[in-house]
Protein backbone atom coordinates (compact mmCIF):
# COMPACT_ATOMS: atom_id res chain seq x y z
CA UNK A 1 0.00 0.00 0.00
CA UNK A 2 1.14 3.53 -0.78
CA UNK A 3 0.64 4.51 2.88
CA UNK A 4 3.03 1.78 4.04
CA UNK A 5 5.69 3.01 1.67
CA UNK A 6 5.29 6.54 3.01
CA UNK A 7 5.40 5.33 6.62
CA UNK A 8 8.72 3.65 5.96
CA UNK A 9 10.09 6.66 4.15
CA UNK A 10 9.02 8.91 7.01
CA UNK A 11 10.83 6.64 9.44
CA UNK A 12 14.03 6.96 7.39
CA UNK A 13 13.63 10.71 7.19
CA UNK A 14 13.13 10.99 10.96
CA UNK A 15 16.18 8.84 11.55
CA UNK A 16 18.34 11.05 9.35
CA UNK A 17 16.99 14.19 11.02
CA UNK A 18 18.02 12.83 14.43
CA UNK A 19 21.43 11.79 13.19
CA UNK A 20 22.23 15.07 11.48
CA UNK A 21 20.75 17.12 14.33
CA UNK A 22 23.06 15.27 16.67
CA UNK A 23 26.08 15.80 14.44
CA UNK A 24 25.36 19.50 14.09
CA UNK A 25 24.05 20.12 17.62
CA UNK A 26 21.29 22.19 16.10
CA UNK A 27 17.89 23.25 17.42
CA UNK A 28 14.30 22.92 16.12
CA UNK A 29 14.31 19.12 16.09
CA UNK A 30 10.76 19.02 17.46
CA UNK A 31 9.54 21.39 14.74
CA UNK A 32 11.13 19.21 12.06
CA UNK A 33 9.66 15.95 13.36
CA UNK A 34 6.23 17.53 13.56
CA UNK A 35 6.04 18.25 9.81
CA UNK A 36 8.00 15.23 8.58
CA UNK A 37 4.94 13.25 7.51
CA UNK A 38 3.51 16.25 5.64
CA UNK A 39 6.77 16.71 3.74
CA UNK A 40 7.02 13.01 2.95
CA UNK A 41 3.46 13.01 1.62
CA UNK A 42 4.27 16.00 -0.58
CA UNK A 43 7.62 14.88 -1.92
CA UNK A 44 6.94 11.16 -2.28
CA UNK A 45 3.38 11.30 -3.47
CA UNK A 46 1.97 14.70 -4.35
CA UNK A 47 4.54 16.94 -6.06
CA UNK A 48 4.76 16.42 -9.80
CA UNK A 49 7.67 16.68 -12.20
CA UNK A 50 10.56 16.67 -9.79
CA UNK A 51 12.57 14.54 -12.21
CA UNK A 52 15.40 16.09 -14.22
CA UNK A 53 13.52 15.89 -17.51
CA UNK A 54 10.45 17.81 -16.30
CA UNK A 55 12.19 19.99 -13.72
CA UNK A 56 11.25 23.24 -15.50
CA UNK A 57 7.55 22.57 -14.98
CA UNK A 58 7.73 21.08 -11.52
CA UNK A 59 5.25 21.77 -8.75
CA UNK A 60 6.58 24.27 -6.24
CA UNK A 61 6.92 23.71 -2.51
CA UNK A 62 7.73 26.59 -0.18
CA UNK A 63 8.66 25.90 3.43
CA UNK A 64 7.48 29.07 5.13
CA UNK A 65 8.21 27.77 8.66
CA UNK A 66 11.79 27.52 7.55
CA UNK A 67 13.19 26.78 11.01
CA UNK A 68 12.23 23.20 10.14
CA UNK A 69 14.69 23.34 7.21
CA UNK A 70 16.46 20.20 8.44
CA UNK A 71 13.31 18.20 7.66
CA UNK A 72 13.23 19.57 4.12
CA UNK A 73 16.94 18.85 3.67
CA UNK A 74 16.38 15.29 4.86
CA UNK A 75 13.59 14.81 2.32
CA UNK A 76 15.56 16.46 -0.49
CA UNK A 77 18.53 14.23 0.35
CA UNK A 78 16.32 11.18 0.04
CA UNK A 79 15.09 12.62 -3.27
CA UNK A 80 18.65 13.02 -4.47
CA UNK A 81 18.40 16.80 -4.79
CA UNK A 82 20.91 17.30 -1.97
CA UNK A 83 23.86 14.96 -1.54
CA UNK A 84 24.31 12.97 1.66
CA UNK A 85 27.69 14.67 2.03
CA UNK A 86 26.07 18.11 1.94
CA UNK A 87 23.41 17.07 4.41
CA UNK A 88 25.99 15.59 6.80
CA UNK A 89 27.61 19.02 7.01
CA UNK A 90 24.37 20.83 7.72
CA UNK A 91 24.81 23.77 10.11
CA UNK A 92 28.54 23.22 10.29
CA UNK A 93 31.54 25.37 9.71
CA UNK A 94 32.16 25.61 5.94
CA UNK A 95 29.15 23.44 5.16
CA UNK A 96 26.62 24.62 2.60
CA UNK A 97 23.27 24.23 4.38
CA UNK A 98 22.26 26.81 6.99
CA UNK A 99 19.59 26.22 9.62
CA UNK A 100 17.13 28.35 7.64
CA UNK A 101 16.66 28.30 3.90
CA UNK A 102 18.94 30.00 1.39
CA UNK A 103 18.20 29.41 -2.27
CA UNK A 104 21.78 30.35 -3.11
CA UNK A 105 24.77 28.22 -2.17
CA UNK A 106 27.85 29.83 -0.55
CA UNK A 107 29.21 30.53 -4.04
CA UNK A 108 26.07 32.45 -4.92
CA UNK A 109 24.68 29.86 -7.33
CA UNK A 110 21.01 29.00 -7.30
CA UNK A 111 20.51 25.77 -5.41
CA UNK A 112 18.28 23.08 -6.84
CA UNK A 113 15.34 22.17 -4.63
CA UNK A 114 15.26 25.24 -2.39
CA UNK A 115 12.67 27.41 -4.12
CA UNK A 116 12.65 30.32 -1.71
CA UNK A 117 15.05 31.68 0.90
CA UNK A 118 13.17 31.90 4.16
CA UNK A 119 13.55 31.94 7.91
CA UNK A 120 11.71 34.93 9.32
CA UNK A 121 8.11 33.86 9.78
CA UNK A 122 5.26 35.10 7.62
CA UNK A 123 7.27 35.50 4.41
CA UNK A 124 7.13 32.28 2.39
CA UNK A 125 3.36 32.21 2.58
CA UNK A 126 2.95 35.56 0.81
CA UNK A 127 5.52 34.62 -1.81
CA UNK A 128 3.46 31.46 -2.40
CA UNK A 129 0.34 33.58 -2.94
CA UNK A 130 2.18 35.75 -5.47
CA UNK A 131 3.71 32.75 -7.23
CA UNK A 132 0.47 30.85 -7.56
CA UNK A 133 -1.20 33.95 -8.99
CA UNK A 134 1.71 34.37 -11.39
CA UNK A 135 1.39 30.81 -12.65
CA UNK A 136 -2.36 31.20 -13.04
CA UNK A 137 -1.91 34.32 -15.15
CA UNK A 138 0.63 32.55 -17.30
CA UNK A 139 -1.70 29.60 -17.83
CA UNK A 140 0.94 27.40 -16.22
CA UNK A 141 -0.79 24.32 -14.81
CA UNK A 142 1.67 23.57 -12.05
CA UNK A 143 0.64 23.68 -8.40
CA UNK A 144 2.10 25.59 -5.49
CA UNK A 145 2.28 24.14 -1.96
CA UNK A 146 3.33 25.96 1.17
CA UNK A 147 3.81 24.83 4.75
CA UNK A 148 3.22 27.31 7.57
CA UNK A 149 3.38 26.94 11.34
CA UNK A 150 0.76 27.67 13.95
CA UNK A 151 3.03 30.13 15.76
CA UNK A 152 3.72 31.65 12.35
CA UNK A 153 -0.01 32.16 11.92
CA UNK A 154 0.19 35.01 14.41
CA UNK A 155 2.04 37.11 11.85
CA UNK A 156 -0.08 39.87 10.37
CA UNK A 157 1.37 39.11 6.95
CA UNK A 158 -0.31 35.69 7.03
CA UNK A 159 -3.72 37.30 7.39
CA UNK A 160 -2.93 39.90 4.75
CA UNK A 161 -2.11 37.04 2.42
CA UNK A 162 -5.23 35.18 3.52
CA UNK A 163 -7.36 38.16 2.44
CA UNK A 164 -5.68 38.53 -0.92
CA UNK A 165 -5.15 34.85 -1.71
CA UNK A 166 -8.90 34.35 -1.60
CA UNK A 167 -9.51 37.51 -3.61
CA UNK A 168 -7.05 36.34 -6.28
CA UNK A 169 -8.80 32.94 -6.37
CA UNK A 170 -5.54 31.03 -6.39
CA UNK A 171 -7.02 27.54 -6.61
CA UNK A 172 -3.61 26.23 -7.62
CA UNK A 173 -2.35 26.91 -4.09
CA UNK A 174 -2.51 24.50 -1.17
CA UNK A 175 -1.28 25.63 2.21
CA UNK A 176 -0.56 23.11 4.97
CA UNK A 177 -0.76 24.35 8.53
CA UNK A 178 1.43 22.38 10.91
CA UNK A 179 -0.76 22.68 14.00
CA UNK A 180 1.37 21.14 16.74
CA UNK A 181 0.15 23.69 19.27
CA UNK A 182 3.61 24.54 20.52
CA UNK A 183 5.65 27.56 19.65
CA UNK A 184 8.80 29.20 21.01
CA UNK A 185 7.49 30.02 24.45
CA UNK A 186 3.99 28.65 24.85
CA UNK A 187 0.99 27.19 23.08
CA UNK A 188 -0.77 29.09 20.28
CA UNK A 189 -4.16 28.19 21.72
CA UNK A 190 -3.15 29.86 24.99
CA UNK A 191 -1.07 32.76 23.69
CA UNK A 192 -3.78 34.15 21.44
CA UNK A 193 -7.35 33.50 20.37
CA UNK A 194 -6.20 30.85 17.92
CA UNK A 195 -9.34 28.75 17.68
CA UNK A 196 -11.53 28.13 15.78
CA UNK A 197 -8.78 28.10 13.19
CA UNK A 198 -10.60 26.31 10.37
CA UNK A 199 -13.58 28.65 10.68
CA UNK A 200 -11.24 31.63 10.49
CA UNK A 201 -9.71 30.48 7.21
CA UNK A 202 -13.11 29.59 5.85
CA UNK A 203 -14.38 33.05 6.73
CA UNK A 204 -11.40 34.50 4.87
CA UNK A 205 -12.58 32.68 1.74
CA UNK A 206 -10.35 29.61 1.83
CA UNK A 207 -11.36 25.97 1.52
CA UNK A 208 -10.24 24.33 4.77
CA UNK A 209 -9.76 20.63 5.44
CA UNK A 210 -8.73 19.18 8.78
CA UNK A 211 -6.58 16.09 9.11
CA UNK A 212 -4.43 14.13 11.48
CA UNK A 213 -1.03 15.31 10.29
CA UNK A 214 0.54 11.92 10.96
CA UNK A 215 -2.05 9.81 9.15
CA UNK A 216 -1.03 9.44 5.52
CA UNK A 217 -4.44 8.31 4.38
CA UNK A 218 -6.02 11.48 5.72
CA UNK A 219 -3.21 13.69 4.41
CA UNK A 220 -3.36 12.22 0.90
CA UNK A 221 -7.16 12.43 0.88
CA UNK A 222 -7.09 16.09 1.81
CA UNK A 223 -4.43 16.80 -0.81
CA UNK A 224 -6.77 15.39 -3.49
CA UNK A 225 -9.85 17.25 -2.29
CA UNK A 226 -11.23 19.88 -4.66
CA UNK A 227 -11.08 23.61 -4.03
CA UNK A 228 -12.46 25.25 -7.14
CA UNK A 229 -12.04 29.00 -7.23
CA UNK A 230 -10.49 29.07 -3.78
CA UNK A 231 -7.10 28.43 -2.25
CA UNK A 232 -7.01 25.37 -0.01
CA UNK A 233 -5.69 25.08 3.52
CA UNK A 234 -5.09 21.74 5.18
CA UNK A 235 -5.05 22.13 8.93
CA UNK A 236 -2.92 19.24 10.05
CA UNK A 237 -3.13 18.38 13.73
CA UNK A 238 0.38 17.31 14.58
CA UNK A 239 2.59 16.50 17.54
CA UNK A 240 5.81 18.40 18.03
CA UNK A 241 8.69 15.92 18.21
CA UNK A 242 6.52 13.16 16.70
CA UNK A 243 8.11 9.73 16.73
CA UNK A 244 10.43 10.18 19.67
CA UNK A 245 8.36 9.76 22.82
CA UNK A 246 10.52 11.90 25.07
CA UNK A 247 10.40 14.76 22.57
CA UNK A 248 6.70 14.58 21.86
CA UNK A 249 4.64 17.61 22.81
CA UNK A 250 7.55 19.12 24.76
CA UNK A 251 8.29 22.80 24.26
CA UNK A 252 11.96 22.34 25.12
CA UNK A 253 12.40 20.38 21.90
CA UNK A 254 11.98 23.63 20.02
CA UNK A 255 15.50 24.35 21.33
CA UNK A 256 17.23 21.30 22.79
CA UNK A 257 20.14 19.66 21.10
CA UNK A 258 20.49 15.96 20.46
CA UNK A 259 23.49 14.67 22.41
CA UNK A 260 25.09 11.34 21.49
CA UNK A 261 23.30 9.66 24.36
CA UNK A 262 19.94 11.13 23.44
CA UNK A 263 20.50 10.19 19.82
CA UNK A 264 20.76 6.50 20.70
CA UNK A 265 17.62 6.71 22.79
CA UNK A 266 15.79 8.58 20.08
CA UNK A 267 16.76 6.12 17.36
CA UNK A 268 15.56 3.24 19.54
CA UNK A 269 12.22 4.99 19.99
CA UNK A 270 11.97 5.40 16.23
CA UNK A 271 12.68 1.73 15.67
CA UNK A 272 9.94 0.85 18.11
CA UNK A 273 7.54 3.07 16.19
CA UNK A 274 5.63 0.60 14.08
CA UNK A 275 2.31 1.39 12.64
CA UNK B 1 8.91 62.70 -12.26
CA UNK B 2 6.20 60.39 -11.01
CA UNK B 3 4.25 60.68 -14.26
CA UNK B 4 7.40 60.42 -16.36
CA UNK B 5 8.39 57.17 -14.66
CA UNK B 6 4.93 55.64 -14.93
CA UNK B 7 4.51 56.83 -18.54
CA UNK B 8 7.85 55.28 -19.44
CA UNK B 9 6.81 52.01 -17.80
CA UNK B 10 3.43 52.10 -19.53
CA UNK B 11 5.09 52.70 -22.91
CA UNK B 12 7.50 49.82 -22.36
CA UNK B 13 4.66 47.56 -21.25
CA UNK B 14 3.32 47.39 -24.79
CA UNK B 15 6.60 45.81 -25.90
CA UNK B 16 7.52 43.91 -22.77
CA UNK B 17 4.58 41.69 -21.86
CA UNK B 18 6.14 40.74 -18.53
CA UNK B 19 5.85 44.21 -16.99
CA UNK B 20 3.45 44.10 -14.06
CA UNK B 21 2.47 46.91 -11.68
CA UNK B 22 1.48 46.33 -8.06
CA UNK B 23 0.33 49.23 -5.92
CA UNK B 24 -0.41 49.42 -2.24
CA UNK B 25 -3.53 51.50 -2.75
CA UNK B 26 -1.67 54.53 -4.14
CA UNK B 27 -1.64 55.95 -7.65
CA UNK B 28 -4.97 57.71 -8.06
CA UNK B 29 -4.75 59.51 -11.41
CA UNK B 30 -1.24 58.15 -12.02
CA UNK B 31 -1.74 54.46 -12.71
CA UNK B 32 -5.13 54.79 -14.44
CA UNK B 33 -3.81 54.47 -18.00
CA UNK B 34 -1.70 51.43 -17.18
CA UNK B 35 -4.57 49.79 -15.37
CA UNK B 36 -6.99 50.42 -18.25
CA UNK B 37 -4.57 49.19 -20.88
CA UNK B 38 -3.17 46.20 -19.01
CA UNK B 39 -5.75 45.09 -16.42
CA UNK B 40 -4.26 41.62 -16.25
CA UNK B 41 -0.89 43.02 -15.34
CA UNK B 42 -2.09 45.33 -12.61
CA UNK B 43 -2.95 44.64 -8.98
CA UNK B 44 -3.98 46.90 -6.16
CA UNK B 45 -2.94 44.85 -3.13
CA UNK B 46 -4.51 47.33 -0.76
CA UNK B 47 -3.30 48.55 2.57
CA UNK B 48 -1.28 45.44 3.33
CA UNK B 49 2.33 46.25 2.64
CA UNK B 50 3.95 43.02 3.84
CA UNK B 51 1.78 40.98 1.52
CA UNK B 52 2.31 43.51 -1.27
CA UNK B 53 6.08 42.93 -1.25
CA UNK B 54 5.81 39.15 -0.68
CA UNK B 55 3.41 38.79 -3.61
CA UNK B 56 5.67 40.98 -5.76
CA UNK B 57 8.50 38.55 -5.01
CA UNK B 58 6.33 35.54 -5.86
CA UNK B 59 5.17 37.08 -9.15
CA UNK B 60 8.76 37.98 -10.02
CA UNK B 61 9.76 34.35 -9.43
CA UNK B 62 7.33 33.27 -12.12
CA UNK B 63 8.98 35.62 -14.61
CA UNK B 64 7.09 38.90 -14.39
CA UNK B 65 9.01 42.17 -14.29
CA UNK B 66 7.27 43.57 -11.25
CA UNK B 67 7.06 47.28 -10.42
CA UNK B 68 5.77 48.10 -6.94
CA UNK B 69 4.40 51.61 -6.52
CA UNK B 70 3.75 53.24 -3.16
CA UNK B 71 4.51 56.14 -0.87
CA UNK B 72 8.05 55.55 0.41
CA UNK B 73 7.29 54.81 4.11
CA UNK B 74 4.84 52.14 2.95
CA UNK B 75 7.25 50.76 0.39
CA UNK B 76 10.43 50.53 2.44
CA UNK B 77 9.74 51.06 6.13
CA UNK B 78 6.53 49.22 6.97
CA UNK B 79 7.71 46.20 5.02
CA UNK B 80 11.48 46.53 5.41
CA UNK B 81 11.96 42.86 6.27
CA UNK B 82 10.00 41.81 3.20
CA UNK B 83 12.12 44.06 0.98
CA UNK B 84 15.23 42.64 2.64
CA UNK B 85 14.35 38.94 2.69
CA UNK B 86 11.87 38.52 -0.15
CA UNK B 87 13.32 40.88 -2.76
CA UNK B 88 16.98 41.67 -2.05
CA UNK B 89 18.10 38.39 -0.44
CA UNK B 90 16.45 36.42 -3.25
CA UNK B 91 18.03 38.83 -5.76
CA UNK B 92 14.83 39.45 -7.67
CA UNK B 93 14.78 42.23 -10.29
CA UNK B 94 11.76 43.97 -8.77
CA UNK B 95 11.47 47.74 -9.25
CA UNK B 96 10.37 49.66 -6.16
CA UNK B 97 8.98 53.04 -7.17
CA UNK B 98 8.69 55.26 -4.11
CA UNK B 99 7.02 58.63 -4.11
CA UNK B 100 7.08 61.46 -1.60
CA UNK B 101 10.85 61.81 -1.12
CA UNK B 102 12.01 64.12 1.67
CA UNK B 103 9.17 66.33 2.77
CA UNK B 104 7.28 66.35 -0.50
CA UNK B 105 4.10 65.80 1.48
CA UNK B 106 4.71 68.55 4.04
CA UNK B 107 2.91 69.45 6.20
CA UNK B 108 1.29 66.00 6.38
CA UNK B 109 3.56 65.06 9.28
CA UNK B 110 6.68 62.93 9.49
CA UNK B 111 4.83 59.61 9.23
CA UNK B 112 4.50 60.51 5.56
CA UNK B 113 7.95 62.01 4.98
CA UNK B 114 10.87 59.98 3.80
CA UNK B 115 13.96 61.53 5.24
CA UNK B 116 15.81 58.32 6.09
CA UNK B 117 15.02 56.12 3.08
CA UNK B 118 18.50 56.38 1.56
CA UNK B 119 20.25 55.24 4.72
CA UNK B 120 17.74 52.40 5.04
CA UNK B 121 18.07 51.37 1.40
CA UNK B 122 21.85 51.59 1.65
CA UNK B 123 21.73 48.79 4.20
CA UNK B 124 20.38 46.42 1.57
CA UNK B 125 22.92 44.51 -0.54
CA UNK B 126 21.93 43.90 -4.19
CA UNK B 127 19.64 46.93 -4.15
CA UNK B 128 20.35 49.68 -6.67
CA UNK B 129 19.28 53.11 -5.43
CA UNK B 130 18.22 55.76 -7.95
CA UNK B 131 17.24 59.28 -7.00
CA UNK B 132 16.58 61.36 -10.12
CA UNK B 133 16.58 65.13 -9.94
CA UNK B 134 14.31 65.98 -12.84
CA UNK B 135 11.97 64.32 -15.35
CA UNK B 136 14.82 63.67 -17.80
CA UNK B 137 16.82 61.75 -15.25
CA UNK B 138 13.64 60.05 -14.10
CA UNK B 139 12.91 58.71 -17.57
CA UNK B 140 16.42 57.35 -17.85
CA UNK B 141 16.11 55.81 -14.38
CA UNK B 142 12.87 54.06 -15.35
CA UNK B 143 14.52 52.65 -18.48
CA UNK B 144 17.52 51.52 -16.45
CA UNK B 145 15.31 49.87 -13.83
CA UNK B 146 13.24 47.98 -16.38
CA UNK B 147 16.42 46.48 -17.82
CA UNK B 148 18.08 45.77 -14.49
CA UNK B 149 18.62 42.21 -13.36
CA UNK B 150 18.91 43.36 -9.76
CA UNK B 151 16.31 45.00 -7.55
CA UNK B 152 16.05 48.76 -7.97
CA UNK B 153 14.62 51.44 -5.70
CA UNK B 154 13.62 54.68 -7.45
CA UNK B 155 13.14 57.62 -5.13
CA UNK B 156 10.73 60.21 -6.50
CA UNK B 157 9.12 63.37 -5.21
CA UNK B 158 5.84 63.86 -7.08
CA UNK B 159 5.15 65.52 -10.41
CA UNK B 160 5.72 68.91 -11.95
CA UNK B 161 9.47 69.19 -11.33
CA UNK B 162 11.42 71.55 -13.60
CA UNK B 163 13.91 70.01 -16.01
CA UNK B 164 17.48 70.70 -14.91
CA UNK B 165 19.13 68.97 -17.84
CA UNK B 166 18.89 70.27 -21.37
CA UNK B 167 18.54 66.79 -22.77
CA UNK B 168 18.14 63.32 -21.40
CA UNK B 169 21.42 62.19 -19.82
CA UNK B 170 23.06 59.27 -21.62
CA UNK B 171 23.83 57.43 -18.41
CA UNK B 172 22.46 57.70 -14.93
CA UNK B 173 24.90 55.25 -13.41
CA UNK B 174 27.54 57.98 -13.55
CA UNK B 175 27.78 61.48 -12.12
CA UNK B 176 25.85 63.96 -14.28
CA UNK B 177 27.67 67.26 -14.52
CA UNK B 178 25.16 70.10 -14.75
CA UNK B 179 27.53 73.05 -14.44
CA UNK B 180 31.26 73.10 -14.99
CA UNK B 181 33.36 74.77 -12.36
CA UNK B 182 36.18 74.26 -9.89
CA UNK B 183 37.24 74.89 -6.33
CA UNK B 184 33.88 74.04 -4.84
CA UNK B 185 31.69 71.16 -6.02
CA UNK B 186 28.04 70.79 -5.13
CA UNK B 187 26.84 67.17 -5.19
CA UNK B 188 23.18 66.41 -4.84
CA UNK B 189 20.44 63.92 -5.61
CA UNK B 190 16.71 64.22 -6.05
CA UNK B 191 14.22 67.03 -6.42
CA UNK B 192 16.14 69.40 -4.13
CA UNK B 193 18.39 69.89 -7.18
CA UNK B 194 16.23 72.83 -8.20
CA UNK B 195 17.48 74.65 -5.09
CA UNK B 196 21.06 73.95 -6.09
CA UNK B 197 20.43 75.30 -9.58
CA UNK B 198 18.83 78.45 -8.16
CA UNK B 199 21.70 78.88 -5.70
CA UNK B 200 24.25 78.83 -8.50
CA UNK B 201 22.40 81.23 -10.78
CA UNK B 202 23.82 84.76 -10.91
CA UNK B 203 26.69 83.66 -8.73
CA UNK B 204 30.05 85.31 -9.25
CA UNK B 205 31.89 82.16 -8.24
CA UNK B 206 31.65 79.10 -10.50
CA UNK B 207 31.17 75.89 -8.53
CA UNK B 208 31.03 72.50 -10.17
CA UNK B 209 27.46 71.17 -9.97
CA UNK B 210 26.88 67.44 -10.15
CA UNK B 211 23.74 65.37 -9.86
CA UNK B 212 24.19 61.80 -8.63
CA UNK B 213 21.10 59.88 -9.63
CA UNK B 214 22.69 56.53 -8.78
CA UNK B 215 23.57 56.44 -5.12
CA UNK B 216 24.09 52.71 -4.78
CA UNK B 217 26.41 51.58 -6.16
CA UNK B 218 28.07 54.98 -6.29
CA UNK B 219 30.62 55.30 -9.09
CA UNK B 220 33.10 57.15 -6.94
CA UNK B 221 35.94 56.48 -9.36
CA UNK B 222 34.15 58.50 -12.05
CA UNK B 223 33.19 61.11 -9.52
CA UNK B 224 36.78 61.48 -8.33
CA UNK B 225 37.92 62.07 -11.89
CA UNK B 226 35.46 64.90 -12.35
CA UNK B 227 36.57 66.51 -9.09
CA UNK B 228 39.94 67.73 -10.37
CA UNK B 229 40.78 71.10 -8.88
CA UNK B 230 38.12 70.80 -6.21
CA UNK B 231 38.97 71.42 -2.57
CA UNK B 232 35.51 71.62 -1.04
CA UNK B 233 32.57 69.31 -1.50
CA UNK B 234 29.09 70.39 -0.54
CA UNK B 235 26.50 67.65 -0.53
CA UNK B 236 22.86 68.66 -0.69
CA UNK B 237 19.95 66.31 -0.12
CA UNK B 238 16.40 66.37 1.11
CA UNK B 239 17.24 63.57 3.53
CA UNK B 240 18.79 63.29 6.97
CA UNK B 241 22.24 64.84 6.91
CA UNK B 242 23.66 61.75 8.63
CA UNK B 243 23.31 58.55 6.65
CA UNK B 244 22.56 59.76 3.14
CA UNK B 245 24.69 60.87 0.22
CA UNK B 246 26.70 63.19 2.43
CA UNK B 247 27.78 60.33 4.66
CA UNK B 248 28.49 58.11 1.70
CA UNK B 249 30.67 60.74 0.02
CA UNK B 250 32.47 61.43 3.30
CA UNK B 251 33.28 57.74 3.62
CA UNK B 252 34.67 57.68 0.10
CA UNK B 253 36.75 60.81 0.68
CA UNK B 254 38.30 59.28 3.79
CA UNK B 255 38.83 55.95 2.13
CA UNK B 256 40.51 57.49 -0.91
CA UNK B 257 42.49 59.89 1.30
CA UNK B 258 41.37 62.85 -0.78
CA UNK B 259 42.34 66.29 0.43
CA UNK B 260 38.88 67.72 0.41
CA UNK B 261 36.55 69.00 3.03
CA UNK B 262 32.97 67.83 2.96
CA UNK B 263 30.07 69.99 4.06
CA UNK B 264 26.85 68.05 4.41
CA UNK B 265 23.68 70.00 3.85
CA UNK B 266 20.72 67.89 4.83
CA UNK B 267 17.91 67.63 7.31
CA UNK B 268 18.91 67.46 10.95
CA UNK B 269 18.33 63.89 12.17
CA UNK B 270 15.28 64.46 14.31
CA UNK B 271 11.53 63.89 14.28
CA UNK B 272 10.07 66.85 12.47
CA UNK B 273 7.37 68.65 14.40
CA UNK B 274 7.49 71.89 12.41
CA UNK B 275 4.39 72.54 10.31
CA UNK B 276 5.53 74.10 7.05
CA UNK B 277 5.22 73.54 3.34
CA UNK B 278 8.12 72.20 1.27
CA UNK B 279 9.83 75.54 0.74
CA UNK B 280 9.32 76.43 4.39
CA UNK B 281 10.87 73.13 5.42
CA UNK B 282 13.80 73.56 3.06
CA UNK B 283 14.48 77.01 4.50
CA UNK B 284 14.05 75.77 8.10
CA UNK B 285 16.50 72.90 7.62
CA UNK B 286 19.00 74.87 5.56
CA UNK B 287 18.69 73.14 2.22
CA UNK B 288 17.05 75.98 0.28
CA UNK B 289 18.86 78.00 -2.37
CA UNK B 290 19.90 80.76 0.05
CA UNK B 291 21.54 78.34 2.47
CA UNK B 292 23.25 76.50 -0.36
CA UNK B 293 24.55 79.76 -1.81
CA UNK B 294 25.95 80.74 1.59
CA UNK B 295 27.77 77.43 1.89
CA UNK B 296 29.19 77.76 -1.60
CA UNK B 297 30.53 81.26 -0.87
CA UNK B 298 32.00 80.06 2.39
CA UNK B 299 33.70 77.27 0.50
CA UNK B 300 35.25 79.68 -1.96
CA UNK B 301 36.33 82.01 0.87
CA UNK B 302 38.17 79.18 2.57
CA UNK B 303 40.26 78.76 -0.55
CA UNK B 304 41.81 82.20 -0.19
Amino acid sequence: MKEDRLINLAKDVRRSIIEVACKSRSAHVGSALSCTDLLVALYFYQLKNLDVKNWKRRDIFILSKAHAAIALYAVLTKKGLITQGQFNRYFQNDGSLPAHLDRFDPQGRLRKGIEVSAGALGHGFNIAVGMSYGYKLRGDKRKVYCLIGDGESQEGSVWEGALFGAKLKVDNLTVLLDFNNLQGYGRPTQICHFMPIAAKWEAFGWQPYQVDGHDFREILDALQKPHRGKPKIIIAKTVKGKGVSFMENEMKWHYYMVTDELKEQALQKLCALIK
Amino acid sequence: MRNTVIDTITRQASLNKEIFIITGDAGFGVLDTFQERYPRRFLNLGVAEQNMIGCAAGLAMTGFKVVVYNIIPFLLYRCYEQVRNDICYQKLPVVLVGIGSGFTYAPQGITHYSVEDIVIARSLPNLIILSPADPLEAEKCAEFALNSRKPVYIRLAKSGETALHRRKPKRIDRPCVLKEGKGVAVLFHGSVGIEVMKATEDLQERPLVISLPMIQPLDFEMLRKSLKGVHTLITVEEHFAEGGLGSLVSECVVQERLRMSVKKLGIKNEFIHAVKNVSGMRRYYGINSDSIRRSIREGFRREK
